[in-house]
């Protein structure tokens, strides 16, 4: 096993590859950009080393700074996490001609899935379902238009190199494809450098299905069954869960054996992730996440593993240890993760920037928070709005959804809106409940309004945090409000004490 | 003293009446058996109303609050009278027209209109990029553009102004 590993990355993933490299004996070593000297990642790591730079691209996306840190520190290897170079083919080689162990798949196999275009190709020859679309990718208007109609409509547009959900729009008719296509391509120009896009039929009622694998250096592969992520909006997940309501024994027995011949027809190594779209008992291959996703966790908790430390064994030349069947014997209960965003369900979930206080970690049996939250944290537009991942274990679905929902209930981030709120409501809605769903389910919702709703306690507290406030404004020494900038930290330290309904100080 | 408190879109009148240092209050001329405790000075609050135990959290500023109660969140805006009346004459005055304000901080990506455009209702105004996501911005209805408040690669703040259309002559 490796001594020492570079982590490169940031947020809740370097602190969730942090903490398994803590319980395996291997140092981790942590980069950071300025912003985030102070940042959890920074502080639970062995060693850290500076990167400079505040903007993705001066740090954690420059591939030479990242690989001076890791000599520089003594890493023997690299844990790339999920987003910024994970899924970069050039970075995954540069690694290995440093000298050092790149703990992911080959870059070849990188390549083969990376592009979404070339991906196709590849599964169509491995035998692999794929959904009915174009194989070549447009890039202009004219053609896309001539395009569609092959196809029909409804059409989903996607980059040809992407991830994420950026750069996707769905089309539902002529009229609207001209904006959704230079919507999409500028999209996917911004993000990737790469304006290509392609095209293919939307399927109906569908379901994003998706299939855990892991694969070792000496040609074995297992899958750890699927994860049920269709509750997405704007193709963002919100929540995802294990196993899934519509997959029985069979049917993951398939779908498991068609991701590991995916994985195989590439020449897979480590942990990936085949998606599928589901619909009505038929599958098609999506495409392959040549990385850990966000939602792994949902899998740890059903197959009692961990992930990142299977990883850190195979990068190392381990052999798996066991059989596809050892695997499935672990399969115990239903598992659920809520992603935290700091967004603004009010506003059309759009980004929420502040700075985080008040904040209250849910706890308590078979709950897990994935996060590196702390008081005094800035959320910025510079990196991705993803703060935290809640995840919980129960039995059954039922017993899994009730505890979401508590652990949902202690929670609290303040100082930016989330996306929690939006998730309690989706838990409490009777066709989630049921299991009757699919992509769309959150296009219909209402996710900003509680149905039994504490209106009127609402709205006295919050005359009641009025009156409080202005009474302190009143007695402050200055009233001019800029001097009230310079006073505000220390009025804060000292409230004045609420007196309210015949109960004693604030503190 | 009155307040005009909108929970999610619904009016309510709160009033709250200081007492010898305790505070009475009357949600829509109810009066409301409440207990208000500031846990901390970062609005985790410990409400006790009607036989029930809470633990709110409650954030902002003395217009707009966010209130979380178990899990759910309420968007809350706070007026007293003289600023529901001010209020209600800007309402007025602008009326026919309109500013569009971004509703999320970002960069403007692409102008698609000119000051002096007649727009119909619908037609994308702008192109504004945030968290790498592209959004064609609107025109809330039909009309002339009569002053572009952005430029190009310009960034801008939640709230700004984005366009100043007015109705067609």
């Amino acid at each position: 096993m490796f001594k020492r590993i570079l982590v490169a990355n940031r947020g809740e993933i370097a602190l969730r590859v942090i903490r398994t490299c803590r319980e395996m004996g291997v140092e981790p070593v942590a980069i950071y950009s300025d912003v985030d000297r102070k940042a959890l990642h920074v502080r639970m790591a062995h060693s850290a080393v500076a990167l400079g730079g505040s903007t993705p691209r001066e740090s954690y996306l420059d591939m030479d700074k990242v690989i001076a840190a890791a000599k520089a520190s003594g890493s023997e290897a690299v844990h790339p996490g999920y987003g910024f170079l994970s899924e970069r083919s050039a970075f995954a080689r540069k690694v290995t001609e440093a000298g050092l162990v790149w703990i992911g798949p080959p870059p070849e196999a990188i390549e083969a899935m990376g592009d979404k275009i070339t991906s196709r190709r590849n599964m169509k020859k491995a035998g692999v379902p794929v959904v009915p679309g174009l194989v070549d990718p447009v890039d202009d208007v004219e053609r896309a238009l001539a395009a569609a109609e092959e196809i029909g409509y409804p059409i989903a547009i996607k980059a040809a190199a992407g991830g994420g959900g950026k750069g996707i729009r769905l089309v539902r008719s002529k009229d609207e494809m001209a904006t959704a296509f230079r919507t999409a391509s500028g999209e996917a120009l911004a993000s990737f450098g790469d304006g290509r896009v392609y095209m293919e039929r939307y399927v109906d009622e569908p379901r994003h299905i998706e299939v855990q694998v892991l694969f070792d250096k000496h040609g074995l592969g297992v899958h750890f069954g699927e994860r049920e992520c269709s509750i997405q909006r704007r193709h963002q997940k919100l929540i995802e869960e294990a196993p899934s309501v519509v997959v029985d024994d069979a049917l993951r027995a398939k779908m498991g054996e068609i991701a590991v011949r995916a994985g195989a027809a590439v020449g897979y190594q480590n942990a990936g992730t085949v998606e599928f779209l589901y619909s009505k008992g038929e599958f098609y291959f999506l495409e392959m996440n040549t990385r850990l996703q966000v939602e792994h966790p949902v899998t740890e908790m059903v197959y009692g593993v961990d992930l990142v430390r299977e990883q850190l064994r195979v990068a190392a030349g381990e052999p798996l240890g066991y059989t596809q069947g050892d695997v499935l014997a672990k399969k115990h209960g239903w598992s659920i993760e809520v992603r935290i965003n700091a967004e603004d369900p009010f506003n059309g979930f759009v980004p929420s920037i502040g700075t985080i206080h008040n904040l209250r970690a849910p706890g308590g049996p078979w709950v897990r928070l994935d996060a590196a939250l702390y008081r005094g944290m800035e959320v910025s537009l510079n990196y991705d709005p993803m703060l935290a991942k809640l995840i919980v274990w129960a039995p059954d679905r039922d017993a899994a959804i009730e505890r979401m929902k508590r652990a949902l209930a202690e929670l609290n981030v303040g100082g930016v809106r989330t996306s929690a709120p939006a998730a309690l409501l989706v838990l409490e809605e009777e066709r989630f409940v049921r299991g009757q769903f699919d992509t769309h389910f959150l296009n219909h919702m209402d996710l900003a309004t509680p149905r039994k709703g504490e209106d009127v306690l609402v709205a006295a507290a919050s005359a009641i945090h009025r009156h409080l406030l202005m009474r302190r404004k009143a007695l402050r020494t200055s009233d001019s409000s800029r001097a009230a900038w310079g006073t505000r930290s220390r009025a804060s330290l000292s409230p004045y004490p609420a007196h309210v309904a015949g109960n004693g100080g604030g503190q | 003293m009155k307040y005009f408190v909108t929970v999610n879109g619904i009016a309510h009148e709160v009033d709250v009446v200081e007492r010898l240092g305790e505070l009475a209050v009357k949600v829509d001329g109810r009066e409301l058996d409440l207990s208000y405790e500031e846990v901390d000075n970062l609005g985790q609050v410990a409400l006790i109303s009607g036989g029930r135990s809470w633990g709110v959290s409650i954030e902002g500023d003395e217009h707009e609050v966010s209130c979380n109660i178990a899990g759910h969140l309420y968007a809350v805006a706070i007026e007293d009278e003289r600023e529901r009346a001010a209020h209600a004459a800007e309402r007025e005055a602008t009326k026919g027209g309109g500013t569009v304000k971004s509703v999320m901080p970002g960069v403007v990506v692409k102008l698609l209109v000119q000051e002096g455009a007649a727009v119909e209702k619908g037609q994308p105004l702008l192109i504004l990029e945030a968290m790498k996501m592209q959004n064609e911005i609107a025109a809330p209805a039909a009309g002339v553009v009569k002053a572009l408040h952005v430029r190009e690669r310009e960034a801008v703040a939640s709230g700004a102004k984005l366009v100043t259309l007015v109705a067609a002559p």
